[in-house]
């Protein structure tokens, strides 16, 4: 086993970024602890309330200068800090292996999908533009002027470290707004070393902040009078009743971004040898931690006969036990492992209760992920191997709540009818994917599934930077989404004007 | 060792083609008959690697399956080849030494896109561009092996 060179060498002490300057907090201390190795590989600040309020002054107060410089001017220090990335591309990504414990192929995946967003915002002077329309009485012209409304918080999950608050910066800072960013506490690295790289870049002091912290930090983000919206990914009882609700009440514009449950259906057309490849990044990519994992496997029996349908089932079933049984799990950096531990030891155990309960319900474990085996000598403290159940229904608890781990559930669906009530009993609608050879099922699934991500014969449906990363029912919460022109939209304000000239 | 992921599989050619092109580089010192073929084989291995280098960091995204792509993966082992010029062999000698290696390069590129061409197809595209370059560069040095006769 070879591992790829760790860039962590010591224990790093975050600080929090505030006003152009590296600033240590008042607040309490916790350890960031690489899940593979359970070392502690840096040390975080759980910022207090007046550090919020420092970073948001030290935003309003650039937000006026920041706002007159001309678009194509915000654009270049895009371009600069794209180059930046560019540069520091294997550090910024072997960072992620470490602090999340997603194999190095993802780290990258995630470095680059991060990049493409900073890329898509130095379009800026293009996509900001507004609209006319001459005459729209005699001698009278209106038009559409897009303005950056101030200071944006941008509140962000463990589970993509560097890419998420990406969703949202670039194109708030490209818009004339400027943003406070809270990592998350569990994996702050990665927006502690893009901050330096944004200081390096030349952003004017105060235009991009980033502050340290938990639960306090939040609240003093939600309640702060002078930020003028939330963007926030991270669980559905927080999106919905704590960032959604409280934004509602503050008036503050929102992007609340929430949990899943995804499907995948499997037809009896489909490719099987590559829809399995594409099913394992679905449920184990990003160790099942991802808001587009796939998490329930329904086998469609559509124009089979009893028969057929049983043997069509086994096949897909035993396909999918063994290559997930063949997954390597390890330390990300040995480039052979195709699977990393979970975040933490917190995280493991409520997967493991999920498998419990999976069990107690009456699902068939067909591969137990419990039985650890590993690729290299790692301590099993945040590891689990991949785990599969049979004759999961919506109903059970493991067909029904959010995972977010490397579990799949298996279920029956006899007809693609059955299987679309399926999808739509369950509250969440982040995506859901058909594998098939018919442009008829694909067609009918793209226009009938209420989710915001379709994927046909695609395992992921990760949005480019240039589409809206989407959302339905209990996976979104807010009008316009993340990424590309929605979020253009989102962080300006549409002023008409109406002229004449007497 | 097995090369199972976009990223073990794509350090492997990078390996390759970063070994090759400082074998061409010192038979280009060592034999000034061969001097100029020599000199552009080592900068296309160069030029490889950055492109190979450019189409996995390029198009790398979490949602393409660059763990799972490979399939049960490819042995290193079937790919071993000393690329070492040996001290006072022949031109003839060195030209047959370096048509073998190019061979199992060859393969090497074109098992890793038969593997990845039905996931990752722009990096499968990549290494058939290498495979081929790989063909036109045997032929070369086959031609001038039968001049050398």
């Amino acid at each position: 086993m070879v591992l790829l060179e760790e860039p962590i060498k010591e224990v790093l002490t975050i600080k929090n970024y505030i006003g152009g300057e590296w600033v240590e907090s008042k607040g309490e201390i916790a350890d960031v602890i690489n899940p593979a190795t359970c070392k502690v590989i840096a040390r975080v600040p759980l910022s207090t309330e007046d550090e919020v309020d420092e970073a948001v002054e030290s935003a309003k107060k650039a937000f006026p200068e920041w706002r007159r410089t001309p678009p194509l001017a915000r654009a270049r220090y895009l371009f600069r800090l794209k180059e930046l990335l560019e540069e520091h591309f294997e550090e910024l990504s072997r960072i992620q292996t470490m602090e999340h414990g997603k194999t190095i192929d993802e780290s990258r995946g995630e470095t680059r999908r991060g990049i493409e967003n900073v890329e898509v915002a130095t379009g800026i002077p293009s996509l900001m533009m507004g609209y006319n329309l001459e005459d729209v009485a005699v001698g009278i012209d209106e038009y559409v002027i897009r303005q950056p409304l101030g200071v944006f918080g941008i509140i962000a999950p463990f589970n993509f470290p560097f890419m998420i608050p990406l969703w949202f910066a670039p194109y708030a800072v490209a818009t004339g707004n400027c943003v406070v960013i809270k990592p998350s506490s569990e994996v702050p690295i990665s927006q502690f070393k893009l901050a330096e790289l944004v200081e390096e870049a030349g952003f004017p002091p105060g235009v991009w902040n980033v502050v340290n912290g938990g639960r306090a930090v939040v609240s003093a983000m939600l309640t702060h009078p002078d930020i003028v919206g939330i963007c926030f990914v991270g669980s559905t009882p927080v999106a919905k009743d704590v960032i959604y609700r409280k934004c509602g009440e503050t008036g503050k514009r929102v992007i609340a971004q929430a949990g899943a449950k995804n499907f995948l259906l499997i037809m009896p057309d489909a490719d099987l040898e590559r829809t399995i490849a594409a099913c394992m990044t679905s449920f184990y990519g990003n160790t099942g931690q991802r808001c587009l994992s796939g998490a329930n496997l329904i086998i469609v029996g559509e124009g089979l006969n009893e028969h057929e349908y049983n043997a069509f089932y086994k096949k897909v079933v035993n396909a999918f036990v063994e290559s997930a049984s063949k997954i390597r799990v390890g330390y990300g950096l040995d480039e052979s492992v195709q699977m990393g531990p979970l975040r933490d030891k917190g995280k493991k155990e409520r997967v493991v209760k999920f498998i419990e309960k999976g069990i107690e319900e009456g699902a068939k474990l067909v591969l137990d992920g419990r039985n650890i085996k590993l690729v290299g000598d790692w301590p099993h403290d945040c590891f689990l191997n991949p785990s599969v159940f049979e004759e999961v229904t919506p109903d059970m608890t493991i067909g029904r709540e959010e995972i977010f781990g490397p579990v799949a559930s298996i279920m029956r669906a006899r007809s693609f009818d059955e299987a679309i009530e399926m999808i739509h009993s369950n509250p969440y609608g982040n995506a859901a994917s058909i594998f098939t050879s018919s442009g008829k099922w694909a067609r009918e699934f793209q226009y009938r599934v209420q989710c915001g991500n379709i994927g046909i014969n695609i395992g992921i449906v990760a949005p480019m930077a240039f589409f809206p990363f989407s959302g339905m029912k209990n996976s979104f919460f807010g009008v316009l989404h993340g990424q590309g022109q929605e979020a253009i939209r989102f962080f300006t304000e549409s002023k008409v004007v109406i002229q004449r000239w007497f | 060792m097995l090369l199972n992921t976009a990223s073990a599989v794509i350090s492997f050619l990078i390996k390759l083609e970063e070994e090759t092109a400082k074998f061409y580089e010192e038979l280009s010192r060592k034999y000034p008959e061969g001097k100029e073929i020599f000199q552009s084989l080592s900068k296309e291995n160069e030029r490889n690697k950055s492109m190979i280098q450019r189409v996995y960091y390029g198009v790398i995204t979490d949602a393409l399956e660059a763990c799972f792509s490979f399939k049960e993966g490819m042995d290193s082992q079937k790919y071993v080849v000393k690329i070492e010029a040996v001290e006072g062999a022949s031109f003839v000698s060195i030209l047959k030494s370096a048509i073998e290696i190019e061979e199992i390069i060859k393969k090497a590129y074109i098992d890793a896109a038969e593997l990845s061409e039905g996931l990752m197809a722009d990096v499968s595209q990549a290494f058939r561009a290498v495979a081929r370059k790989r063909s036109d560069r045997i032929a070369k040095l086959a031609a001038i092996l039968s001049e050398g006769k």
